[in-house]
């Protein structure tokens, strides 16, 4: 469990992160969202005991990280974004040396490496010189770092930054797997990553959260000025396509109509965009189109992607100045 | 503290793993010879390693600043400082691991020399005294730990490595001259000065007095500034 509580940070006169507030529960992956500047790596390293909250408290597990900072720190596995590590040393030596600062007993470190070492997937290169593997498998080690004594927080930043698509997918894997019993955070800036991975997003801006909640809700929620329909219908020799578009015209909320593309024979595509704060016009549009005599092949809301969601919360942010003294990072 | 003696060890061990410890080794016992030669080994001179132990403290000049310098510098520039900072270690065992490996470090670069007592002892008519030659080694030792604690300083405060050695250079350099200082400076500063001067202790050490104000000094000094690590980096969290 991780409770942020109203943290603020300044850098000299930088105001990097505002008052930034909220909870998260175990069994759950929420992602952090933001462009560079918003807050986000500040946020993470308040939240790991790396910085202390100027004002506002971090809980990890109950402990205070300003009271408790080692116990607090004890409980979370922190996988810091480009993954540094001392490239003279073998990985499994690594994870030994790390193991040891987290206070394990030897027969307890060795399990624990041979452990993390085989969920990461890191076999026979465990033996070899951190310096001398590629990438992504230094994100493995650590990645296997931060599960070494296994927390019930995990801190992710970037994981899958700089790994090839099969490890990208083997990594997610384990990240949904590895979050069934734990509190996950995980920061991305690869947006169909997160829509993929997280149960809930958390979306930051000039050091201020802009939008919290699924995926999906954080999309439909901030983009209900553009609710989106697609209607495909046959329109044939019977229908008059005048009087469809009319009583679709005049459903509550609808805002515009648009043919879509060329016709295909007797069939006809039209997109449908709402006003704002409107409900779901499925049924109204397929009721009109029935109505009027017209077979519908297909009618669908447009998901907005997140990618949508995003650069339009950040426009809204822009347009507030939200952004301005928030990218400054020490 | 038993994670500053795991991190001592690690900081230890990434001495031998790179040249550069190597080349601080070799440094060091080429200038030690140099002056051994030409101080110790003249003919008709009695048997005694007292100049060579008076001159310790330029001798640690050009190595201890190439020792510390990368302590704390070297993980703040490679972000390494970031895993150590989030691990439940406290700054204080950090820097006394850091304090620690680098010490052992000194200490490890100090055992080749014993060659040279060794050659006084196998070649020279009378016998040198055993006394002046442990508080020798002691005042190396000492000197060592008070000039690794300044440059662990210097090095907690930049992630420039060369920068750092720089800086530890010329701080050491300045404690060096502050007998000369002393001299010139108004009566009140001078005696403030002349009781932070290193080269009069190591000199009363190499004649072989073991003066416990001496002991204290270094042992004081040395941990006055591994405290002031521990908050500088303690500081960089709350900053």
């Amino acid at each position: 469990m991780i409770i942020v509580e109203a943290i603020e940070k300044y850098f000299g006169n930088v105001h990097a992160v505002r008052g930034v507030s909220f909870e998260l529960a175990p069994g759950q992956i929420t992602g952090l969202l933001g462009p560079n500047g918003a807050g986000k790596t500040t946020t993470i390293r308040m939240i790991v005991g790396y910085y202390m909250p100027d004002r506002g408290r971090v809980l990890i597990e109950g402990k205070d990280t300003r009271t408790a900072g080692a116990a607090a720190r004890a409980r979370v596995g922190y996988m810091p974004e480009s993954t540094p590590l001392y490239s003279e040393m073998r990985a499994e030596e690594y994870l030994d040396y790390r193991a040891r600062l987290f206070g394990m007993k030897r027969a307890l470190r060795r399990q624990r490496v041979a452990t993390v070492c085989d969920r990461c997937g890191l076999g026979k290169l465990a033996t070899r010189r951190i310096g001398a593997l590629s990438k992504g498998y230094r994100q493995r080690v650590g990645l296997a770092s931060a599960l070494l004594h296994d927390p019930p927080v995990l801190v992710l930043d970037e994981p899958t930054n700089g790994l090839d698509p099969t490890q990208i997918v083997e990594v997610r894997a384990l990240v949904r797997e590895l979050s069934k019993e734990r509190t996950m955070l995980v920061s991305s800036h690869i947006l169909p990553e997160v829509e993929r991975l997280c149960d809930r997003v958390i979306v930051m801006s000039g050091g201020r959260v802009c939008a919290d909640g699924h995926p999906w809700e954080v999309g439909r929620g901030s983009a209900t000025d553009s609710q989106e329909y697609v209607v495909e219908c046959r329109l044939g020799d019977q229908v008059n396509e005048a009087l469809l578009l009319e009583r679709w015209a005049r459903v509550p909320f609808v805002q515009s109509i648009e043919r879509r593309g060329e016709n295909r024979g007797e069939w006809a595509s039209y997109l449908i965009k709402s006003k704002a704060g409107g409900p779901d016009l499925r049924e109204a549009i397929a009721a009109g189109a029935v109505h009027c005599g017209a077979l519908v092949r297909e009618l669908r809301r447009v998901e907005v992607s997140l990618e949508v969601v995003f650069s339009r919360l950040l426009a809204g942010e822009d347009a507030r100045g939200g952004t301005g003294e928030g990218a400054a990072k020490p | 503290m038993r994670t500053a003696g795991t991190i001592a060890l690690r900081e230890l061990a990434g001495y031998f793993r790179q040249p550069a410890g190597w080349i601080i080794i070799a440094l060091y016992l080429l200038l030690c010879g140099v002056v051994f030669i030409t101080s110790v080994l003249v003919p008709g001179r009695a048997a005694s390693l007292r100049d060579f132990f008076a001159l310790s403290g330029w001798l640690l000049l050009p190595v201890v600043p190439a020792i510390s310098m990368r302590l704390i510098a070297d993980e703040l520039r490679s972000g390494t400082i970031e895993q150590l900072l989030t691990s439940p270690v406290s700054s204080l065992s950090l820097v006394v691991g850091k304090y620690l490996g680098g010490l052992g470090f000194i200490g490890a670069m100090l055992i080749p020399t014993i060659i040279y007592p060794a050659l006084l002892f196998a070649y020279s008519s009378p016998s040198p005294s055993v006394g002046p030659m442990l508080t020798g080694y002691l005042c190396l030792l000492l000197l060592g730990s008070v000039y690794l604690a300044l440059g662990l300083l210097v090095s907690c405060l930049t992630s420039n490595a060369t920068l750092a050695f720089m800086v530890t250079l010329f701080a050491m350099l300045g404690v060096l001259f502050l007998p000369m200082a002393a001299e010139v400076a108004p009566p009140r500063l001078a005696s403030v000065l002349a009781g932070f001067s290193i080269g009069p202790r190591v000199v009363d050490f190499s004649r072989g007095a073991l003066d416990t104000a001496h002991l204290l000094f270094f042992i004081l000094v040395s941990s006055w500034l591994i405290l002031a690590c521990a908050a500088v980096m303690e500081v960089r969290r709350w900053r």
